[in-house]
This record gives structure tokens, C-alpha cells and sequence, in this order.
């Protein structure tokens, strides 16, 4: 086999890197030569330097050839044994992108395992918050106390004004429209309705998956992350006992009366305008909200609520515990939970549509 | 192919550090975390070439130390004085140009999780703009075989064990060949053999390119074989700083304790019990 020689200049570096990569490619006419290169007359390199030689070695490999060096003397000598692994390995090429059929294959595998994964959460879920408790295998009642803190109470603030403002401006819209008929009082009715079947809750799970859906995946999936999760269940300790089961029963607690509470404020965001708009007797618009406020309605929007409040907490837990990857998982699964619970959200709710107004009526 | 040379040949054996201007130089550092003052006006510099080790107990302030030295943190009081100027009176652009010009390998690695362990290494290369763009995938090539990673380079980090996630942050910290590099306990989570490698490569770097490096160690082994100087932190003060056989021949019964592996009373009664 043959090989040529070429002689390396006095300094490697970035500079005489390039020509000395030129000289080579222009030096090689066939196919499997081997270089050697004489460090006689080199004095001193660089890192630069080195990585000109490593794509030199790249070069030469590339068609079939093998690079040496001989005569290095000094701390070339040194410099060469640091770089020499990586003269000598191949770069790892990138991974290939699946094709087609592979990539819908595996997103369907991934959807499979996924469901398989949350059907288990949802067992384990039932058993550690309705039966366990009942069994004497403990439930942790201090965490479920600062959980409702945390998701309840503090949660008070928003909710109130967020459905406040809801229905301020679902009166404002309305008022226009029975205007035109004479009819601004039958507003008071359709806030009534509307937040009592749909509004408050919609509206109210949508803040609590915004705050907590997403506090709880970001808490759980960064849990994952940092290994504590592992360190739970090595220590033999479960993970649906530690942290889903006091979570979901706080949420089915503190929901509903949020809820309320954002059904009460919608109304009276629906009242602010009735009665400093629209001029009406406080007296009158109330007594026009209470008529329309059916047990029936209050029922339909507070089951909602108990579905609301299941779902999101187990949205939230399993796409924590799904996280892989280190902060960017984290953030990924965050959003995803929070998309998800709007999306299961509006579901639910069409179920629940057309369960009250079509199948029971 | 080069021949392999015996050890001693290029010396891999410590240096006398060259004498000159300090690179780095501590003066009266005083920190507080809230009331807790963790460093308590500690004094030291690091001259240009040198292989500074620090040591001391768990939680003694070696990693804060290590951060005001790279001006992460603002002290209390004192002053670091980077070739010449303060850096605790600089302003951002300045500090940022400062921190351009030190490498630094973190702890817990604090490589990024979103990037690749190659594209965490091509980083500062493709940001500071000083190395030819096409040349950058050779360089990061070139940086992940120094560490002995060179088949990683298209993982994340998440897929990397600790030891790998640590010598992929040692190849970010030395991508653009700083002239000076802490390095926060580089032998924590390596084997033996992977730490003694990485102790050559410290001493290797230091001899071809000059480098300097401050390390925050408890690796005794590590310690005896790399370390021209040695600083030792205790409660907040610096209670040693000499070369290694000053280090031996010491009276500081700290100092002796820490190298003769010799545990506080407490816990040997502890063991006893
Ligand atoms: N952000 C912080 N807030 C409050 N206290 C801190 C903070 N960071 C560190 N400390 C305290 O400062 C002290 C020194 O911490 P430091 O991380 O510098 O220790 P270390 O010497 O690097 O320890 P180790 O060898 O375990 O890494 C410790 O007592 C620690 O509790
Ligand atoms: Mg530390």
C-alpha cells in the first residue's frame, strides 16, 4: 500500500492548520493511501491545531487511508498522546430520523403504553384514596391540610375575579342584544343558567389547571428528575400513597367550593351591570336570579366540577411521572398537562351536555 | 504512530508553578448566606500556571469560594482582583468579558438538559465567535476524546451517568482553551481510573497550554498528585496554604487529620457506640 509523507510546519495552530489539511487532500490521488506526517520541524501546536489534524484524520479515513506521524519530539510528543483517541475514532454520525412507518408505528406504541401507564395510576389511585384508608395503610393527612391550602385558599382570589369579570362582560354582551326586545331583565336569567351549568365551572377549572395542573406536573416531573422519586419508592414507600392520593382528594374537596364561589361571583358580576347599567331595582334583578336558580342546573355543573377535579390531578401526576430528560422535560410535561386538562376539560363537558339536555331530559 | 513514552519522559509529575503577578488574588473575602457567615475573610492568590487545590470539610465554603472567585457571587466585604482588576467593582460587560476568559466545570455539572452533551461543548465556541465555524464539530470532537467521551457526543446529558455528566462539563469548560479553570470536585463520582486519567489530563493541559487551575478536591491521591498548592478551609477561615510537603510537615492538626483520614471524636464514638 502506498503512503505519502508530508512534513508538518514549525508551529500547528489555527493558521497553518488549513493549509496543512489543503496539502493533504490535494496530495492524495487514490484510494486507501496512507499519510504520515513528519513532525520533525514542529516546535509547539494547539488545540486549534489538533482539531485541523482531526479533521485531517477525518479525511484520509474517509477514503479509505490510515494517517500516522512520526519523529514528534517535545511536547508535540505530549499534545499527540492527548489527542491521539480522538485521531483514531470515527465521529459518531447523528441518529437517523425514523422514517414514516416507524415514526407512526412508535407514536402509536407510545400511545399504547401511555394508556396502559395512566389506566395503572388510575387503579392505584382508587385504591390508595378509597380503600387504603379504610385497610389502616395510612393516608397523609397533613399534606391533604396544605394542599387545600395551597390549591383552595389561595386559589380564592382568582377564581373570584376571574369569574367575576366573566359575568360582568356575558351581561354586557347580552344587555345589547335583549335591548333590542325589550327583555334586559331575562339577563339576569342567562347568567343565572350560565355560570349555574356551565360558566362557573368551565371557567374555574380552567384557572385551577392553569395554577394547579400545572404546579402539580412541574412539582412531580422535577421529583422525577431529581431522582426523589426513586429515592420514594426505594425506600419502599408509594408513590400514589405520597403524593397522588392526598393531592386528588384535596382537589375533589376544594374544587367544588370554588366553584360555588366563582358561580356566586359570576352573578354578581352579572348583577354590577344590571343594576348600575341597566338601572335596575337590586331588589328586582335578584329576585329574577333566584327564580332561574334551578337545583337541577347547581347539580349538572357540580358533578362537572367532581370530574373537572379528578381529571386534572391525574393529568397532572401522570404526565409528571412520564418526565424523562432534565429541565426541558420538565417544561415540556408542564405544558403538555396544562393542554391536556383544557382539552379533557371541554370533553367532559360535551359528555356532560348531552348526558342532562339529551339523554336524561 | 507515535511512540509511547514512559511516564516521567514529559513529566507528569507537578511543576514548580512559574512566579509572576497573580492571576486570581483573594483579599478579605467575607460572605453571608443570611446571618451565617460562611467565608470569613479569606485571603490567597493564584499564580498564572499554577494548580490551586482547595480542601476542607463538607460545607466549609469551597464551592462559594469557588463562585466569588468566577464572580458569581457578590461579596460582603474584600476584594478579587483578576489580572490586575476588581471584579467585585465591575460592571456587567465587564464581568462577562472576564467570565469569557475562565472556564469553569460546576459541581452538579450544569451542563444544559435541552442540548446535546456536543452541542453543550459547542456553545461558547459558536457564541464567542472566535473559532472558525466549520472548524467548531472538529473542536468539540476533539474536547469530548480529551475527557474520553468522544462516542457521547450526540447523547443528552439526561442519558449520561453522573461521572460522564461531569467530564462532559470539564470538556465545555476548557472548549475555548481558557487560561484559567475551576474545576469543583472533577474526582466525585469516577472511578479510580477515569479520575486518575482526568488528573493526567489537568496536568497535561497545565504543561502544553499553560492553563491554570483552582480545584475544589477531596481525593487525597488526586491531591498529591496534581496540586502545587494547597489551600485549606476550615469554619470560614483559611487555616493552611503551602505546597504539599509543606502540607505534610505541617502542625495544623486540621491539616494532619484531613490527609491521615484521621474522623472527629464524636464520630468515632459514634462508631464505638
Ligand atoms: N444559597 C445558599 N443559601 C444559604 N446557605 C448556603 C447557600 N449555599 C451554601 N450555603 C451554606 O454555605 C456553606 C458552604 O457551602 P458550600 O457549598 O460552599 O460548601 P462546600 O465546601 O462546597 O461543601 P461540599 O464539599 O459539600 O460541596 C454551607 O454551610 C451551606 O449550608
Ligand atoms: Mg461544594
Amino acid at each position: 500500500m502506498s503512503e505519502i509523507r508530508l512534513k508538518c510546519p514549525d508551529t500547528l495552530n489555527a493558521e497553518s492548520g488549513p493549509a496543512l489539511l489543503e496539502e493533504v487532500k490535494g496530495g492524495l490521488p487514490e484510494e486507501g493511501q496512507n499519510v504520515v506526517l513528519d513532525f520533525s520541524r514542529t516546535r509547539s501546536m494547539d488545540s486549534m491545531g489538533s482539531a485541523w489534524l482531526m479533521r485531517l484524520a477525518e479525511a484520509v479515513r474517509g477514503r479509505g487511508g490510515e494517517l500516522r506521524w512520526e519523529h514528534a519530539s517535545g511536547d508535540v510528543v505530549a499534545f499527540l498522546d492527548l489527542v491521539k483517541p480522538g485521531l483514531l475514532t470515527r465521529p459518531t454520525p447523528p441518529e437517523r430520523a425514523p422514517g414514516f412507518f416507524e415514526a407512526t408505528g412508535g407514536s402509536a406504541i407510545n400511545m399504547v403504553t401511555e394508556l396502559r401507564e395512566f389506566w395503572n395510576l388510575v387503579i392505584d389511585t382508587i385504591y390508595w384514596t378509597v380503600l387504603a384508608p379504610f385497610e389502616g395503610r395510612g393516608f397523609r393527612w397533613g399534606l391533604f391540610i396544605d394542599e387545600m391550602h395551597e390549591m383552595g385558599v389561595r386559589a380564592v382570589q382568582i377564581v373570584c375575579l376571574m369569574n367575576f369579570l366573566l359575568g360582568l362582560i356575558v351581561a354586557m354582551l347580552l344587555s345589547k342584544q335583549a335591548e333590542a326586545y325589550g327583555i334586559q331583565i331575562f339577563v339576569a336569567d342567562v347568567v343565572m343558567i350560565g355560570f349555574a351549568r356551565e360558566l362557573g365551572a368551565v371557567m374555574t377549572a380552567t384557572v385551577v389547571s392553569a395554577r394547579t395542573g400545572a404546579a402539580i406536573a412541574a412539582e412531580i416531573a422535577t421529583m422525577q428528575v431529581q431522582e426523589e422519586i426513586d429515592a420514594l419508592r426505594g425506600m419502599g414507600l408509594n408513590v400514589t400513597q405520597f403524593l397522588v392520593s392526598p393531592k386528588l382528594l384535596a382537589m375533589l374537596v376544594v374544587l367544588p367550593c370554588l366553584v360555588a364561589l366563582g358561580i356566586v361571583c359570576g352573578v354578581l358580576g352579572g348583577a354590577v351591570w344590571g343594576i348600575f347599567v341597566l338601572d335596575f331595582e337590586p331588589s328586582v334583578w335578584f329576585n329574577e336570579t333566584l327564580q332561574r336558580c334551578e337545583l337541577r342546573d347547581i347539580v349538572e355543573g357540580m358533578t362537572k366540577t367532581i370530574v373537572f377535579a379528578v381529571m386534572i390531578v391525574l393529568v397532572g401526576c401522570h404526565n409528571g411521572l412520564r418526565v424523562t430528560g432534565g429541565s426541558r422535560g420538565v417544561g415540556l410535561m408542564t405544558t403538555r398537562a396544562v393542554v391536556m386538562d383544557i382539552f379533557f376539560m371541554i370533553i367532559i363537558d360535551i359528555q356532560f351536555a348531552t348526558l342532562f339536555y339529551y339523554v336524561l331530559e | 504512530m507515535s511512540s509511547n513514552k514512559p511516564d516521567t519522559e514529559h513529566g507528569r509529575k507537578p511543576v514548580q508553578a512559574k512566579n509572576g503577578a497573580p492571576i486570581i488574588e483573594v483579599r478579605d473575602l467575607v460572605t453571608r448566606y443570611g446571618e451565617t457567615t460562611v467565608l470569613d475573610g479569606i485571603s490567597c492568590a493564584v499564580r498564572p500556571g499554577e494548580i490551586f487545590v482547595i480542601i476542607g470539610g463538607s460545607g466549609s465554603g469551597k464551592t462559594t469560594l469557588l463562585k466569588h472567585m468566577c464572580g458569581l457571587l457578590q461579596p460582603a466585604a474584600g476584594e478579587i482582583v483578576y489580572r490586575g482588576q476588581d471584579i467585585t467593582r465591575m460592571d456587567e460587560d465587564e464581568l462577562a468579558q472576564m467570565q469569557r476568559s475562565i472556564g469553569i466545570a460546576f459541581q452538579s455539572s450544569g451542563l444544559f438538559n435541552s442540548m446535546t452533551v456536543g452541542d453543550n461543548v459547542a456553545l461558547p465556541l459558536r457564541e464567542y465567535g472566535e473559532v472558525d465555524n466549520s472548524l467548531i464539530p472538529d473542536v468539540v470532537r476533539m474536547k469530548l476524546s480529551l475527557v474520553g467521551l468522544a462516542d457521547a457526543e450526540n447523547k443528552l446529558p439526561s442519558e449520561l451517568s453522573g461521572g460522564m455528566r461531569k467530564r462532559a462539563g470539564l470538556a465545555r469548560a476548557i472548549a475555548l482553551d481558557p487560561p484559567l479553570v475551576y474545576f469543583d470536585e472533577p474526582s466525585a463520582g469516577i472511578d479510580p481510573i477515569m479520575a486518575s486519567g482526568l488528573d493526567d489530563l489537568i496536568l497535561d493541559l497545565n504543561r502544553l497550554l499553560g492553563t491554570t487551575f483552582v480545584i475544589v478536591t477531596h481525593e487525597l491521591d488526586s491531591i498529591r498528585k496534581v496540586a502545587h498548592r494547597i489551600l485549606m478551609l476550615d469554619r470560614g477561615k483559611v487555616i493552611f496554604l503551602g505546597t504539599m510537603e509543606e502540607a505534610d510537615h505541617t502542625d495544623v492538626e486540621r491539616v494532619r487529620q484531613f490527609f491521615e483520614r484521621r474522623p472527629d471524636e464524636f464520630i468515632a464514638h459514634r462508631n464505638i457506640a
